[in-house]
């Protein structure tokens, strides 16, 4: 749909065209579903389709915010932003992520993935075994065995909060010991 | 994909929100600062001789520099209002106002006798400038706040910051026809302190209520 078409539709709904409001919220979605398959690939598949109800709520929520006067889409492309960077930051990203998700953050910030990079079982657990054990434990049953955080929280006794910032951690310095062992 | 369309259903039956327009909300931000303001006058009275003080241009500066930085401010503030909205080159426009304040201050050090420079700094006259500005300052950093709450601000930090430089630097220029300190030592500096104060606080504040 057309950059004017959109606009049509939303000056539309500005004066009370439900149905124009509507049809604009359809026009737009997957327009804003693209953008968060494209820019979420490190949070889970099942997640994108929240971020994009999150989206679309706070268009509606903020839609006295579009000047009729401005193009929509940039309107429509800083809200659908602002909201994926809100998803990161309240899903506190790691935490959900399979392990080969979680390899590309890492590999943001660090350069070099851990586990991604050796698939070698016995690597991996060379690694782990030069962790602390409750660290090891934190990474073997989130990242290897996907296990729910709320679970590995209440079983081992670290709130979410510290469980997050445990994995990250650990990742960390599974990257640096990796590293030091390559050649 | 079906919770998605049962959205959309429930959103287009809400009722329609008129665009947020620019000139409303600047009056509002503007009535949000002359309140307070004109009631602290109507009390205290401006100072004796606001029209001659005037020969002197410090003085005009004095009330001319925080009500640029005030306007600036708010033209900036409502612009984030929308979320694509950046701040760009806008934003050189405090170099200005910043620079004639820290030549009339440098000027002001040069031209007076050492004992002369900070002869006006006391516990009553510090209170005085920097209480007022603070005290006055609340209900419009409160209700410029609630004001951007309205917008879509995608940077709720910077948001905040310029709801407090807004707020202040405008009762800074109301509260400038009653004080009588026309050192630019004196009142560059504390009238600086008092408006960075609310401006941190802003920022602060805003970090979070301004989120959405």
């Amino acid at each position: 749909m057309t950059e004017d078409a959109l606009a049509t539709l939303l000056l539309a709904a500005n004066v009370d065209d439900r149905q124009a409001y509507a049809q604009f919220l359809r026009a737009v979605t997957p327009i804003i579903r693209g953008i968060v398959r494209a820019r979420s690939r490190s949070l889970a598949p099942d997640q994108h389709e929240d971020i994009v109800q999150d989206v679309l709520l706070a268009i509606h929520r903020k839609r006295q915010t579009w000047d009729p006067g401005q193009p929509v889409r940039p309107w429509l492309y800083a809200i659908t932003r602002y909201k994926i960077i809100d998803a990161y930051r309240k899903r506190g990203v790691a935490v959900h992520l399979p392990i080969e998700d979680y390899a590309d953050v890492l590999a943001a910030e660090q350069a070099a993935d851990p586990l991604a990079a050796r698939d070698d079982r016995a690597e991996v657990d060379h690694l782990l075994g030069q962790l602390d054990p409750r660290s090891a434990e934190v990474v073997r049953a989130l990242v290897l065995r996907d296990e729910a955080q709320a679970d590995v929280s209440a079983r081992l006794q670290i709130s979410p909060g510290n469980l997050r910032v445990m994995l990250h951690r650990s990742m960390k310095r599974m990257a640096q010991l990796g590293r030091r062992g390559e050649p | 994909m079906s919770k998605t369309d049962d959205l959309i259903i429930q959103l287009s039956g809400s009722p329609v929100r008129a665009p947020l327009r620019q000139r409303r909300l600047a009056a509002i931000a503007t009535l949000a600062m002359l309140v307070p303001v004109a009631l602290f006058l109507a009390e205290f009275g401006m100072r004796r001789g606001l029209m001659s003080a005037w020969s002197n241009p410090v003085v005009i500066l004095k009330t001319l520099l925080p009500l640029g930085i005030c306007g600036l401010s708010l033209v900036l503030l409502l612009r984030l209002i929308r979320p694509e909205a950046r701040i760009g080159r806008a934003g050189y426009g405090y170099a200005a106002p910043v620079a004639v304040a820290l030549l009339l201050w440098a000027g002001a050090f040069i031209s007076r006798a050492p004992q002369a420079r900070f002869a006006e700094v006391g516990t009553f006259s510090l209170t005085e400038c920097l209480g007022s500005i603070l005290m006055l300052s609340i209900v419009p950093l409160v209700g410029l706040l609630m004001l951007a709450r309205q917008g879509a601000s995608t940077a709720p930090q910077l948001s905040g910051a310029l709801v407090g430089l807004t707020a202040a630097s405008g009762v800074t220029a109301g509260y400038s026809l009653f004080c009588t300190r026309d050192n630019p030592l004196f009142f560059v500096t504390w009238y600086g302190v008092a408006i960075l104060i609310v401006t941190v606080v802003g920022a602060i504040v805003g970090r979070r209520v301004l989120q959405w």
